[in-house]
């Protein structure tokens, strides 16, 4: 008697401290979010307010008078802004496109096929993995100046995308995972007279898709926001990416005065976040997979 | 005989291996390797915007750099950046993912998205809101502070200050990336060892630190690992929030790089300074490495 009633007091007391925990913890992380979120709903909140709002002090926390003003601005202004919207989506796609083709080849390659070489090979290429890839831009730079890539829309593209595209990362991602496909299922495509191409288009492809959305993912982010080299081999306005053109007009004195148009950088700002917030919600099982790769088993 | 089939047997297989490779490895020669080594050659040269004027100088440029002041603090003020940010990051994103790990699957994905959201925005937008947030007279910061009875600071143009300007902006948007390796890696222990635990009279902290941690070791290095690398290249938010300034006090080496090569068009000493930091981070993962082959995993 004595015992279950103990019993049944320590279940009660177990239930109390698991119960105020799991309060506690669901307020620290509410006030975690928040602190971490709080620059984007500052940005997003700031693109409604008026100069004079943004520079108030004490600060409006949630914008009083909403204006469309930098909006409008935004949209109907000089910066040609949704011309950097389109070079942003069109560096990116032609980035994951290459990094796609050149990955699943190259990976499929080392991880399936054995020829003489293959590890010396591939050795190589992995040991410039975590290379800093700001030392290869200046060569690059050279490059693209000594071709006058930039001269032609299709060429500054190019040349936007160049340093990301034969990606190690990539590459190692797709050996490892071919790994984890059984080589009988190979044979027996071939053994039924399908050629190599066959085998790594029809059978390979369809079971690497999962590990190349992972990629594909990673890709355009780390595209979109390739930050450096976007600005360094963009020549005129046309050119820019959205984050560098946020940074443009960030630092372009407005008003007839040095100071900063707070609200159509906030705009500006909001407009970039916004396409890679929506991106990042719509395909997040995509992103989680790209990061845990590798890194964690199972 | 039937040596010689499986020997033309295997050059023939071997014949599709590199034709797989050829055009990804073709890539990774002409985008990758060839700049590697150009760069590594162009430190040793003078070589300014007519790159074919360019001149010999031998280990000159190295030399020289280690005279430099703004080069040994940019060198300095990397490591003070790693050893600031990496393990404030590896400390909050842990105790984020403990506090995450016990929600259902819905909150889960929730907060680990509202904790990566910062990161996707990237860092040229969240340096642009902060420039903001840091203004000394109508920046929402020095207000919230102001109202716990702290005075006004300088955020961008007094030295201590603008290196914790820069910790700030960059901590808040690397966390994302750690949070969703370190829940990956907790899912992964199984429940029967921490169950066994909990009837052992151990409590949630005791398990924390005698079960989580040692079986979350490989995550652990990973994430230092890849932080490391990561703060180890950090130069946008230094150009968008400080400028390297006051006085080369934020400065960092890839934002010196980016200074000297395509602001001064000096490509080879940017080289240099390029080689030295490629150098350093092979150093770091060597060491990494050692590390992650003592864990046992």
């Amino acid at each position: 008697m004595t015992t279950s009633n103990t019993g049944n007091q320590q279940e009660a007391l177990g239930n109390a401290i698991e119960k105020t925990t799991r309060i506690v913890s669901y307020f620290l992380l509410t006030v975690l979010a928040v602190t971490f979120l709080l620059p984007l709903y500052w940005m997003f909140t700031g693109s409604f307010k008026l100069q004079a709002v943004t520079m108030a002090v004490p600060p409006e926390f949630f914008p009083l008078q909403p204006t469309l003003d930098n909006w409008t601005r935004l949209f109907t202004g000089t910066w040609p802004i949704w011309r950097w919207v389109a070079n942003s989506v069109a560096v990116s796609l032609l980035t994951v496109l290459l990094v796609l083709a050149i990955s699943s080849l190259t990976g499929y390659g080392f991880g399936k096929k054995k020829f003489p070489g293959s590890n010396v090979l591939f050795i190589i290429l992995l040991s410039t993995m975590f290379l800093p890839n700001q030392v290869i831009l200046i060569p690059l730079f050279l490059l693209v100046r000594f071709f006058h890539l930039t001269s032609t829309t299709l060429g500054t593209y190019f040349a936007m995308a160049m340093p990301l595209i034969s990606s190690p990362f990539g590459i190692f991602l797709v050996k490892q995972f071919c790994s984890s496909i059984p080589d009988e299922l190979l044979d027996a495509a071939r053994i039924d007279g399908a050629s190599e191409w066959d085998v790594y288009s029809k059978i390979m492809l369809p079971l690497l898709k999962p590990a190349l959305a992972a990629l594909a993912i990673f890709t355009f982010n780390q595209s979109w926001n390739y930050f450096m080299w976007h600005m360094v081999i963009a020549t005129d306005k046309f050119q820019y990416t959205i984050p560098v053109g946020v940074s443009i007009i960030s630092r372009t004195p407005a008003f007839g005065k040095m100071i900063t148009d707070i609200g159509l950088t906030m705009a500006g700002g909001s407009l970039g976040a916004f396409f890679m917030i929506v991106f990042f919600i719509a395909f997040q099982q995509y992103f989680i997979r790209g990061i845990t790769f590798g890194a964690v088993k199972g | 005989m039937t040596h010689i089939r499986t020997l033309t047997q295997e050059i023939r297989k071997g014949w599709s291996g590199y034709l797989f490779i050829a055009p990804g490895y073709f890539a990774f020669i002409v985008f990758m390797l060839v700049p590697i080594l150009f760069a590594i050659s162009l430190s040793f040269y003078k070589a300014s915007f007519d790159i074919s004027a360019r001149q010999f100088v031998g280990f000159s440029q190295y030399t020289q750099l280690m005279d430099d002041p703004v080069f040994i603090q940019a060198l300095v003020n990397t490591i003070e950046y790693t050893f600031v940010i990496v393990p404030a990051t590896v400390i909050i994103s842990l105790i984020i993912a403990l506090l995450i790990d016990p929600l259902g699957p819905r909150n889960q994905a929730f907060f680990r998205g509202a904790f990566y959201i910062p990161g996707v925005a990237g860092g040229v937008v969240l340096s642009v809101v902060y420039l903001w947030i840091f203004n000394p007279t109508y920046g929402i910061l020095n207000y919230l502070l102001g109202l716990v009875g702290i005075d006004p600071v300088m955020w961008l143009a007094s030295p201590p200050y603008s290196f914790v300007a820069v910790c700030i902006v960059v901590l808040t948007f690397t966390i994302g990336q750690p949070i969703i390796l370190l829940l990956a890696g907790l899912a992964g222990i199984p429940q029967d060892i921490l169950d066994a635990a909990t009837v052992d009279g151990a409590n949630s902290l005791q398990k924390v630190i005698y079960i989580r941690l040692p079986l979350l070791r490989p995550v652990l290095l990973f994430v230092l690992a890849t932080q490391t690398i990561q703060v180890f290249q950090l130069w946008e938010v230094i150009y968008m929030v400080t400028g390297g300034g006051p006085f080369n006090t934020s400065t960092s080496m890839v934002f010196l790089i980016f200074q000297t090569a395509f602001i001064n068009g000096n490509y080879g000493k940017a080289s240099a300074i390029g080689v030295i930091l490629m150098l350093i981070i092979l150093l770091f993962t060597f060491i990494q490495l050692r590390l992650w082959k003592t864990s046992d995993i």
